[in-house]
């Protein structure tokens, strides 16, 4: 009895048991299972040259939105505008490439099409941050105000300057821009070289197959690796999981609770505009249902990886296995033909139920039941 | 006798017509506990939060090592070291131990990067200068039992230069085993000499066991101050129950 005390009757877990019970073990183990069924189920398609590039594509698309949007969940906030926010951006782009600079300043490099747009999309955060932070509002409303705003906002955009509300035939920047090329062009050139050289990554004819994953591929690396940075190891991110914690503790803690939520929404807006970047540089077209549906699926994803909807808690590792898992699935009907590729949403609304229950477990774990 | 930590001289403080402090003297002195005792409603709390830079006086002063300050803001007050511990401690739930201690006032190393050895050892290393030991500084906080949360707190206000540490009701919410641990702690903290605490509790045992000093707030006022050996038993009593003798209480009651 007598050396009984607090710290014995907290039971040492071996790294094993520790493993099994972080957030994102049940993302993993989904992950790992869609893949294997995938695999299998396409006959090896899906993991050929071409199928990993095209499933990588629509992976790295998810992944960067569902980052932001994870991070903003991390702090306590959701986002709806993201969807609307890449339509707008690509606009904003798009036009700029097509028509010039606004005001007949001349014509518009990828670059300054980029840059320009970036500026008025972090404005925009910014501004969401703003309302959300001095109103107290539900972050829900106003960014479901936003939502409406920047695709009705993008489409008026399109037909009165453009008469259409889709631009194509734009010329291939990749080619002689090195700016577009970074956002639309390819990496990882080298992988699909040496799959070559070993003696795979063959056409019909013999020669070298896929010569490279999409730029956004590398984006999605960029921003992920960023953001796991920053909330797992630094100040910053000590303060987003505290503002999403308990906003009050935090801010009587010194935390800065409204420069990060603003911080945040300024961060999703940033991750949409590269994932508008990298679709108008890719395809050289725009068009103003860009992004539809996308804030949902950003933000089904992150609760999928272990993010929890009432914030404070989260990893960007579990959103990098549920953005794996989700695009797999939404890709599987190019692969496998015979099912319905409605399966799709079926299966998404699934996981994220199981999710959502899986999450509350794990806080009620973690709070002791409360 | 030393020169007191922190004295409070006719503080008055008024919500509109309601004046929820009526004129309260107070002495704090390094290395004591001042229990401040009182009815629900008597004060304690505006008293505190008045100390804390949370509310204004609306007349009085309050003195830091005999010179006069003002607090604007809770900023001020904890510049000024004093570490308050509020009911609901101002701690996250779902972080870590560490992350708790050294939140808004990470150590940080190149591009804002937590020195996380560093701090896990001082959390660790602070907390069981207190009393507990605690093996692992990344187990959540949500975990821990509420003497544990107090002790973390506590831990926090003094790692951070509290000087006077203020701890509103910290037993309360506790059972029997736990109020122990906490008492324990204030012990410990006491035993350092240099800091002076301020403790308000309804319990009179628990007073009595910790408590050098003591003042009685009832209905904004003071009703009775004095140290441990000048206060009896029985007038302690008497002043617990907001200076009614125990022969009026018990006619009230029969009067029913
Ligand atoms: N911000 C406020 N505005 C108006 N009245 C208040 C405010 N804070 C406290 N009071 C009143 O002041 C009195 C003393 O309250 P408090 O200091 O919380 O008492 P205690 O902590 O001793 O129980 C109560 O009657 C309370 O209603
Ligand atoms: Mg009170």
């Amino acid at each position: 009895m007598a050396d009984l005390n607090e710290a014995t009757r907290l039971q040492k877990e071996t790294t094993l048991q520790k493993l099994l019970r972080r957030p994102e073990m049940g993302a993993f183990v989904v992950m790992i299972v869609i893949i294997v069924a995938l695999a299998i189920a396409s006959d090896g398609k899906a993991f050929n040259p071409l199928g990993l590039k095209n499933n990588i594509a629509i992976i790295a698309q998810y992944g960067i939105i569902a980052t932001g949007a994870a991070a903003l969940m991390i702090a306590g906030e959701f986002d709806l505008s993201i969807g609307s926010m890449i339509g707008f951006a690509g606009m904003s782009m798009a036009m700029m490439l097509k028509w010039g600079l606004p005001f007949g300043l001349g014509e518009a490099s990828p670059a300054m099409a980029f840059f320009i747009t970036l500026a008025m999309t972090l404005g925009i955060g910014w501004m969401i941050g703003m309302i959300v932070v001095r109103s107290g509002l539900s972050s829900f409303i106003v960014t479901l105000a936003f939502l409406f705003f920047l695709r009705g906002v993008t489409e008026v955009c399109f037909r009165l300057i453009n008469q259409s509300t889709q631009i194509s035939g734009l010329p291939d920047f990749k080619l002689e821009s090195w700016f577009a090329n970074l956002m639309g062009g390819e990496v990882f050139g080298w992988f699909y070289d040496l799959w070559f050289m070993l003696g795979g990554n063959l056409n019909r004819r013999g020669e070298q197959w896929v010569t490279g994953f999409d730029a956004r591929f590398l984006w999605w690396i960029i921003i992920a690796g960023a953001a796991y940075f920053i909330l797992s190891r630094t100040q910053i991110g000590n303060w987003i999981y505290a503002t999403g914690d308990n906003k009050e503790a935090a801010r009587a803690n010194g935390v800065p609770v409204d420069k990060v939520k603003v911080g945040l929404f300024m961060f999703t807006a940033f991750c949409a505009t590269i994932f508008a970047a990298c679709q108008v540089y890719d395809t050289n077209t725009s068009d103003a249902a860009k992004g539809n549906l996308m804030e949902l699926f950003a933000i089904a994803i992150a609760v999928v990886g272990g993010t929890l909807m009432t914030g404070g808690f989260g990893s960007i590792i579990g959103v990098v296995f549920g953005a794996i898992t989700v695009g797999l699935v939404a890709n599987a009907v190019f692969f496998i033909p015979a099912i319905d590729g409605a399966w799709f949403r079926v299966f998404l609304g699934g996981i994220l139920l199981a999710a959502v229950f899986a999450n509350e477990r794990i806080r009620k774990r973690i709070t002791g039941g409360i | 006798m030393a020169e007191p930590y922190l004295r409070v001289e006719n503080l008055v403080k008024r919500f509109g017509p309601f004046t929820a402090l009526g004129g309260v003297d107070l002495e704090v002195y390094p290395g004591e506990v001042h229990c401040l005792l009182g009815d629900n409603g008597a004060g304690k709390s505006t008293l505190i939060k008045t100390l804390s830079g949370v509310h204004q006086p609306t007349e009085g002063k309050i003195y830091i090592e005999g010179k006069p300050v003002t607090f604007r803001s809770p900023r001020d007050a904890s510049a000024a070291g004093i570490g308050t511990v509020y009911q609901d401690l101002a701690l996250n739930p779902l972080m870590s131990v560490t992350r708790n201690f050294f939140m808004g006032r990470e150590l940080t190393g190149p591009l804002g990067s937590l020195r996380m050895a560093e701090m896990n050892k001082i959390a660790h290393d602070e907390m069981l200068k207190i009393g507990i030991d605690f093996s692992d500084p990344t187990q959540a906080v949500g975990t821990m039992s509420g003497g544990q949360r107090q002790t973390l707190a506590i831990a926090r206000a003094i790692h951070f230069g509290a000087k006077v540490l203020i701890l509103d009701e910290p037993t309360s919410a506790l059972g029997q085993r736990q109020q122990m641990g906490v008492l324990k702690t204030i012990k410990r903290v006491r035993a350092r000499g240099d800091i002076a605490i301020i403790f308000i509790t309804h319990n009179e045992i628990h007073s009595r066991l910790v408590g050098d000093r003591y003042t009685f707030l009832a209905l904004g006022k003071s009703i009775g101050a004095g140290t441990a050996a000048e206060i009896g038993d029985k007038e302690m009593r008497r002043l617990m129950s907001g200076g009614a003798e125990m022969g009026d209480l018990k006619a009230e009651l029969d009067a029913i």
